[in-house]
């Protein structure tokens, strides 16, 4: 035995008792994956034959983890109905009704609170009719959460005659509504023979019947007025007979339908389609920008009889090297419309001030010259290695012409250059189209498209999608998921171009 | 006109450009200097400030170091103020954050460039290809995905789950894919015959990767550390949703929390900003020749 296999058994044992933990926590899921995993581990770091895997597993697992995972995650979610007002799975939903129940004219109980320590409570009743029937509760936490789990009803138990209830009971104006009332009223409690109740107005507990019956074809009945309702899972919604959406929505499968709004529905279609337009157009200029600027400057410093170049090369990288997230919102505070360095600067000298953040095309500009800055110093750098590699004699010939720099540059530089760099363009074009972070800390997206709902002019689809799925009114996971395969689909599509483009490239150089 | 003005005339021509742009380039640091200096929470927007305006508030309040305001100048009323947590705890956290991501990232991206560039192994150039391709899809619309993940993990254990920093490590991880075309490049650079002599004097594989090709390979490493380290500490999105309190926030969350859309401390920023940016940047800039490098041949590699 090995090294090797000791290290092996120390990962494999853990990792076989967290999924036997994962496992009875009731994740079959997680477990049968993690399960898979330490076997595919154990296999190729036992088995010679898999010898090439050992060095790319650990890596692959994360990678699997966080990016492929979210990837499929996301391209299911674009499948289904899935927003702020279909929340819930269905079960959950499901168990929403079979949670609802009625007063069906039984005895009615007065009440006391028994605050027990910092959280708990224990509810104390008395029969109306007959106060010698006590009953009182095991301790209970009341959560002023909005839609928690669905929580089984808390028991009650006969108090033995004489026996008086724990603790000081609060008074009414005690029992607030945020915190306790609504709560309190929320909540399930059953008597000893098993009697459902529930609080009913301020004062009494009342006995209660479930109100929804399960059928055996998955609709309910309404056992207070007959009515039935069934889920209807085209809709996400149950409806009753006349086809009326009862109770909230559930998630649902739908196929394509998310797809076919961006295409239909003019709501989303029409900021859809120009936000399209703005993210080519924001990426292909700041390509385009940051390479003339980062071309012009790696010629300028390549002149080696030029004093200070060093000192120039560090200054000018300074922007790549300062963390972007800092540069942004400093702009974000140089543009400031009325008091920003920018505006001051140019009122001063009495030329207009743009409207960097009321306009949409003030924005876009702020966006892009922001962009260029930051943007740059990377072009500068791939540039001054590309133009090492090419040969100074080229250059000794058109010399003897009696040429200017200018058509060197143009006839002898540019064209041995430019076709290395084209991967490099791709790959930054793709990264600008999915440029987050500049839009989100400068602008947010604003100023808002008038009729677009959420969609802001300077918008990249990137965040509209993530506006779409985060923002708090009317989120639309569903949606932004479709949006996002889309988005992966068109950046993917420029990668896998840019593999053949260099593909190419070496064959060609071989 | 004479060749040698014609020259001068040029050289003037080009340092005056280059002047230019580094003004426009310095400018934006020099104002949120003075930002962080001055008294009051003004936008970094003056090239200068009066002695008088002068003040040490914003940098005492960043470090976490207990001052006196003046509450009412009326009856000269003060009140000590002292940040908690101290912001300086977030540059703290950054500093952890990216250089425990950058570490993994180096360790999981070098072995597996390893295999890419030197093992001859089933689906090579089909994972080299998807591992690129699928790093694609952007980490911000992952964020639901990263979230329901973490919140699982949390369920079992606290240390990995949402609002910890090993959490956001975790997901910081996965981003190996273009460090592997990185390191890998700069393998395929190196010539194996030095592996395959140790490989015939008896050495094992793994003790060839270790004590040869790795020790070889210490710029690539040094590049992709370096550059690893900028991007997670660049890094917003992801980040802002997974740390919810502020005692576990990073720089890049910190920062922009001083800058509510209602009341914008933008001193406070200014000094956080300045104390938070320019360690990194020292470091960026002593080691530019190093980095530059990498970005080329990385690049031109690929």
């Amino acid at each position: 035995m090995s090294l090797r296999h000791v290290l092996v058994i120390l990962f494999v044992l853990p990792g076989l008792y967290l999924d036997f933990l994962a496992y009875t926590s009731g994740s079959a899921w997680v477990a049968l994956g993690l399960l898979i995993v330490i076997g595919l581990g154990a296999y190729i770091y036992l088995d010679d034959r898999a010898k090439a895997y050992r060095y790319l597993f650990p890596g692959l697992i994360g990678f699997g983890l966080f990016v492929i995972f979210p990837l499929l995650y996301t391209v299911f979610v674009s499948l289904t109905r899935y927003s702020s007002s279909h929340l819930l799975p269905y079960d959950r939903a499901l168990s929403l009704f079979q949670q609802e129940t009625f007063s069906n004219g039984g005895s009615s109980y007065n009440y006391k609170l028994l605050p027990q320590g910092d959280a708990a409570f224990l509810l104390y009743l008395e029969e109306e009719k007959n106060p010698s029937r006590r009953f009182i509760s095991e301790p209970f936490e009341l959560n002023a959460k909005a839609s928690g789990p669905v929580e089984e009803p808390i028991k009650l138990t006969m108090m033995a005659e004489g026996a008086a209830p724990p603790g000081q009971p609060l008074a009414l104006p005690q029992i607030t509504r945020q915190k306790l009332y609504l709560p309190l009223r929320s909540r399930h409690f059953l008597l000893p023979d098993g009697t459902l109740i529930a609080l009913e107005g301020l004062q009494k507990f009342t006995a209660r019947q479930r109100l929804w019956k399960n059928n055996a074809d998955g609709s309910l009945t309404n056992l207070q007025d007959g009515s039935m309702v069934r889920p209807d899972f085209s809709q996400g919604y149950f409806v009753n007979q006349k086809g009326e959406k009862v109770g909230v929505g559930f998630r649902a499968f739908t196929g394509i339908e998310n797809y076919a709004q961006i295409v239909t529905d003019p709501r989303i279609q029409g900021p859809f389609v120009r936000i399209f337009f703005w993210t080519i157009l924001f990426s292909a200029l700041s390509v385009v920008g940051g390479l003339t600027i980062g071309m012009f400057l790696a010629v300028l410093l390549d002149w080696t009889e030029l004093r200070f170049r060093n000192l120039y090369r560090t200054l000018l990288i300074l922007p790549y090297a300062v963390p972007s997230v800092l540069s942004i919102l400093i702009f974000k505070g140089l543009f400031n419309q009325e008091f920003g360095a920018v505006n001051e600067f140019l009122r001063g000298l009495h030329l207009f001030a743009p409207e960097w953040e009321t306009n949409p095309w003030g924005a876009r500009a702020m966006i892009l010259l922001v962009n260029l800055w930051l943007g740059y110093p990377y072009m500068m750098l791939v540039c001054t290695g590309m133009l090492k590699s090419v040969p100074s004699t080229i250059y000794e010939a058109s010399a003897m012409d009696g040429s200017n720099p200018l058509t060197d540059f143009f006839r002898l530089t540019l064209p041995l250059v430019l076709p290395p760099l084209v991967p490099i363009l791709v790959a930054s074009f793709a990264f600008n189209f999915n440029n987050f972070t500049l839009v989100y800390l400068l602008t947010a997206g604003g100023p808002r498209m008038i009729g677009g709902g959420i969609a802001g002019e300077t918008d990249l689809l990137v965040t509209y999608t993530f506006n779409l799925a985060f923002r708090d009114s009317g989120t639309n996971y569903g949606l932004a998921s479709a949006i996002a395969t889309l988005l992966f689909f068109i950046v993917g599509t420029l990668a896998w171009l840019n593999l053949r483009l260099s593909a190419r490239k070496r064959k060609v150089a071989a | 006109m004479r060749p040698e003005l014609k020259l001068k005339l040029r050289k003037a021509l080009a340092h005056l450009c280059l002047i230019s742009i580094v003004t426009l380039v310095l400018i934006p640091f020099v104002m949120v200097t003075i930002a962080s200096l001055r008294k009051g929470q003004f936008p970094p927007s003056a090239l200068f400030v009066k002695p008088d305006q002068l003040s040490l508030e914003h940098w005492k309040f960043v470090l976490g170091i207990p001052y006196r305001e003046l509450v009412n100048p009326a009856t000269g009323e003060t009140r000590v103020i002292q940040a908690s947590p101290s912001p300086l705890l977030w540059v703290w956290n950054s500093v952890l954050v990216s250089g425990c991501s950058s570490l993994g990232i180096i360790l999981l991206s070098g072995t597996a460039a390893y295999a890419f560039a030197r093992l001859r192994f089933k689906f090579r150039g089909s994972i080299l290809r998807a591992l690129l391709i699928l790093q694609m899809f952007p980490a911000v619309l992952s964020l639901v995905a990263y979230y329901v993940l973490l919140d699982y993990a949390g369920q079992h254990f606290r240390v990995i789950g949402l609002n910890t920093i090993p959490g956001l490590i975790a997901i910081y991880l996965a981003g190996i894919s273009v460090n592997i075309w990185m390191i890998k490049g700069y393998f395929d650079t190196v010539p194996a015959s030095m592996e395959e002599s140790a490989r015939i004097d008896g050495a094992s594989q793994f003790q060839t990767f270790v004590r040869i090709l790795l020790p070889m390979s210490a710029p690539i490493f040094a590049v992709v550390f370096i550059l690893s380290f900028i991007y997670t500490m660049s890094e917003y999105p992801v980040a802002s949703v997974v740390l919810q309190t502020s005692d576990t926030w990073t720089l890049a969350v910190g920062a922009n929390s001083f800058l509510y859309e209602q009341e914008k401390l933008w001193g406070t920023f200014s000094a956080l900003a300045v104390l938070g940016g320019l360690p990194i940047t020292i470091v960026f800039l002593l080691c530019q020749r190093f980095v530059a490098s990498g970005i080329t041949s990385g690049a031109v590699k690929e």
